[in-house]
C-alpha cells in the first residue's frame, strides 16, 4: 500500500531540516501574524537599504 | 521596496477576491525567510477582473523586468487575456496568479485556505499544509530550505 503525498518523507528535505533554527521559529510563533509580517517588512526594508548602500559604493564617489 | 500591508489593503479595499500564498503567507505562519514580493491567487470571474483592474490602476502596474515603453494597458481585458502576472507597482512587486502548479485556480484552492487576521483585516490565506504540498509538488531546488522550514513550523504548531 502506498503512502499519500502528505505522509511522504522527502530525504532531501529531511537533510535541510537539520539546519533549521528551531529557536528562531519558536520565537516567531510567540508573535501574532501581524507582528510576523511587520518583522518581514522590517527585514525587507533592511535588505533593500543594504542593496542601495552596496550599489552606491560600487558607483564610487 | 514592497509595502506588503498597503498592497493587501489596496486589494481588500477594492473588493478583490484573492488568496494569499507564497513567502508572505509563509511569514504569517512564522517563517523567518525574507521575500521580496507579494504573491496572490486571484479569482478569474468577470466581476473580480474588473475589481482587480480598478483597484490596482492607481498603482500603475507594469510587467516586472520588462523594458520601458511597452504598450501595456492595465485593464480587465489584459487580465482576461493573460493568467499570471509578475508586476512592479508603486507599492512594490506583486505576483498575480490565475492558477498555481499543483494548486490550481482560486476555486480549487479556496477549500484549502484559512481566514487570517493581519493588520486589523481578515484575509484568505493558503493553509500551511497546502503551502508545503504545493511547494513540494513544484520541486524547485531553491525552495528546499523554505520547505524544510515550513515542515518544522507544521511540527511545532499546536495539534488540533
Amino acid at each position: 500500500m502506498g503512502r499519500s503525498d502528505d505522509e511522504w518523507v522527502d530525504p532531501v528535505i529531511e537533510v535541510y531540516k537539520r539546519d533549521v533554527d528551531v529557536t528562531l521559529l519558536q520565537s516567531h510563533l510567540r508573535k501574532t501574524p501581524t507582528e510576523r509580517l511587520e518583522a518581514l517588512q522590517s527585514m525587507h526594508e533592511l535588505v533593500e537599504e543594504l542593496r542601495r548602500g552596496v550599489a552606491a559604493r560600487r558607483r564610487g564617489p | 521596496m514592497t509595502n506588503f500591508r498597503r498592497l493587501l489593503e489596496v486589494l481588500a479595499d477594492g473588493g478583490v477576491e484573492f488568496i494569499l500564498i507564497g513567502g508572505v503567507a509563509a511569514a504569517a505562519y512564522g517563517a523567518v525567510r525574507n521575500t521580496l514580493d507579494l504573491d496572490v491567487v486571484y479569482r478569474r470571474t468577470s466581476a473580480n477582473l474588473d475589481r482587480l483592474a480598478a483597484a490596482l490602476a492607481p498603482l500603475v502596474p507594469y510587467p516586472r523586468g520588462a523594458p520601458p515603453g511597452l504598450p501595456f494597458v492595465w485593464d480587465a481585458r489584459t487580465i482576461q487575456n493573460g493568467l499570471n502576472f509578475t508586476l512592479a507597482t508603486s507599492l512594490g512587486d506583486l505576483d498575480l496568479l490565475g492558477e498555481i502548479t499543483a494548486g490550481g485556480p482560486y476555486e480549487q484552492l479556496i477549500g484549502k485556505t484559512v481566514e487570517l487576521e493581519v493588520f486589523g483585516r481578515t484575509y484568505r490565506c493558503i493553509e500551511l499544509s497546502e503551502l508545503i504540498r504545493v511547494k513540494r509538488a513544484v520541486g524547485r531546488p531553491k525552495d528546499f530550505e523554505a520547505i524544510a522550514e515550513l515542515e518544522k513550523l507544521l511540527e511545532l504548531a499546536p495539534r488540533k
